[in-house]
């Protein structure tokens, strides 16, 4: 005998749904939830600001006007200055980050001697290094940029070693047996094999050492965003210092949603099968 | 037509434990291949097989002896099926297919596609390892081993890690592109059934890597596993292993 199972398409979700839990549909409604907590929170805690009244300061420090000292275009300028300074310390921690991951990855003796050390640096906060940098070179570029190299390296270095490890000598033995030529190895098996490691790596270093330039700044800078935040700050002005706070908080979610997840899932793609696939369509929370 | 020459091959590896004895995975082996055969290794697990397909290829290196394998006076190229499928992980099929080709002319791309075809994975070009099952993903090594047209073609236990249907669909389609290519081939497994079924020839060895036998076998391509002929070779040959004294390893 033979039962014939009528064959059932999983029924879609309904549209709502899929919307509510999609990527930009998840942002918005968290996004509007936060915005009508504040306003509530404010008729408890008179000292909060509204959020209209950090709307209004920050649109004056974006398009320039009447605010104390506030000159033309002060937002651009912080920014500018604190994503150079930012981008020059993710180059010199990614550069040294991927070298010695690649060591440690490679050597038993590098691993032997150095990955304890990358592990003591991974679990040092960001503002042991602001205030190191700051003893040590005063006030200046220098600290910033370093604390945000030093907060980077250990992500990569860490990130890159499990990378190298993850060529295994199977592999590598493959290539050797079907005579495979260097060129070949070092950009299918070398490179290609640690690019998703590369990038889960940065992703972390450039979250945690966001924070690292923004505290470097707050003790030392004399422009940039920290250094921004904390002149409303001590200037007792809450809805300035509330929206900086707000603006470096969106702008680090902002490059985590749209670029940095994005970028990491595209070179870990080969890691999902296609249920995993499924799965993160839904879920990109970083 | 490649030929394969081994003469007084051994192969010492160092002491697993401080202070432990080395390990003898192979001691003193002769024999020549020559000619577009298949030919079995078997023998039981630790006797030294893979580490001979790893001399072979050129993966190891020997202790003491020489191996030789030619295709026509010049060193023959060779194509290799491991135990697991060893494919790139981040690289898709068809990736991994170009991975070990000289070229990667169109020409190049048509022919893997074919041998890809052969094992029955047309639809598996764009899709990675990591999304095919195990089976699928050997069926790769295999079409990938192909590929390259090699003039000896080492496989070491291709199937051992699969269920038994899988493997017996994959004997068949491993009979059929060998049937169509003649190539060279070196078959290590620990199947006795398998080898009968497969081969022309069967060099047994015995643990410390000595070669205990070996044995012809005399019967038309492909061979069928419901075969009576085939069959009855099985029982015969198998019969021969139980009346064997293989010796222990110490
Ligand atoms: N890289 C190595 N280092 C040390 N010892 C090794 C190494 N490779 C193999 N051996 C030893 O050499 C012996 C032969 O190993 P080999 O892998 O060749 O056996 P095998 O016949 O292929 O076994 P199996 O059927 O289980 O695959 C074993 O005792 C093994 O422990
Ligand atoms: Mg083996």
């Amino acid at each position: 005998m033979t039962t014939l199972i009528q064959e059932v398409e999983p029924e879609p979700d309904s549209a709502i749904k899929r919307w509510l839990v999609s990527d930009r549909g998840a942002t918005l409604s968290a996004a509007v939830l936060f915005l009508v907590m504040w306003q509530l929170l404010t008729l408890f805690a008179p000292r909060v600001p509204t959020p209209w009244a950090v709307v209004k300061i920050m649109w004056i420090e974006v398009t320039g006007g009447d605010y104390g000292s506030v000159r033309k275009g002060e937002f651009w300028n912080h920014y500018a200055a604190t994503l150079q300074r930012y981008a020059y310390g993710l180059a010199i921690g990614f550069t040294a980050g991927v070298l010695v991951g690649a060591l440690i990855g490679a050597s038993n003796i590098a691993r032997a001697l150095i990955s304890d050390t990358v592990l003591v640096l991974l679990a040092l906060p960001a503002f042991v290094w602001a205030f190191l940098t700051t003893m040590w070179f005063g006030i200046g570029w220098q600290a910033p940029v370093l604390t945000v190299a030093f907060t980077a390296f250990p992500f990569v270095a860490v990130n890159v070693a499990q990378g190298v490890r993850a060529i295994t000598p199977d592999l590598r033995h493959m290539s050797t047996a079907f005579g495979v030529t260097p060129v070949k190895r070092f950009r299918h098996l070398i490179l290609a094999g640690i690019t998703g490691y590369v990038f889960a790596g940065l992703r972390f270093a450039m979250i945690v050492s966001w924070n690292g330039v923004l505290l470097s700044e707050w003790f030392n800078g004399q422009v940039g965003v920290g250094f921004r935040t904390r002149y409303w700050f001590d200037a007792n002005r809450y809805p300035g210092f509330l929206g900086w706070v707000i603006s470096f908080i969106i702008f680090v979610v902002a490059l985590d949603r749209l670029v940095l997840t994005k970028l990491q899932a595209r070179a870990f793609r080969w890691r999902k099968t296609n249920d995993e696939l499924d799965k993160d369509l839904l879920t990109t929370v970083g | 037509m490649a030929k394969v020459t081994v003469s007084k091959l051994a192969k010492l590896f160092p002491p697993p434990i401080k202070g432990g004895d080395v390990v003898r995975a192979i001691t003193n082996i002769d024999f020549e291949v020559d000619g577009n055969v298949f030919v079995s290794i078997v023998g039981p697990s630790g006797c030294g097989k893979s580490t001979l397909l790893n001399i072979l290829s050129g993966v190891d290196t020997p202790t003491s002896g020489s191996v030789t394998v030619t295709e026509a006076g010049k060193p023959a190229k060779l194509g290799y099926v491991f135990q697991d499928a060893r494919l790139l992980p981040w690289r898709s099929v068809m990736d991994n297919m170009m991975y070990v080709r000289d070229d990667a002319s169109d020409e190049s791309v048509a022919n893997a596609a074919k041998y890809l075809s052969m094992v029955g994975l047309d639809h598996t070009h764009e899709m990675f390892p990591g999304q095919l099952s195990g089976g699928m993903q050997q069926r790769v090594g295999i079409a990938r081993a192909f590929s390259v047209e090699p003039d000896l073609l080492l496989m070491d236990e291709p199937f051992s890690h699969l269920d038994a249907m899988t493997a017996r669909s994959l004997r068949d389609h491993l009979q059929e592109l060998w049937s169509r290519t003649r190539k060279t081939v070196l078959f290590v497994t620990h199947d006795v059934m398998e080898a009968v079924q497969l081969s022309d020839r069967i060099i047994v060895l015995a643990p410390g890597g000595v070669i205990y036998d070996d044995i012809s076998i005399d019967l038309p391509h492909p061979r069928k596993a419901s075969d009576p002929k085939v069959a009855t070779l099985q029982a015969e040959i198998l019969g021969q292993f139980e009346n064997m004294q293989i010796p222990a390893v110490e």
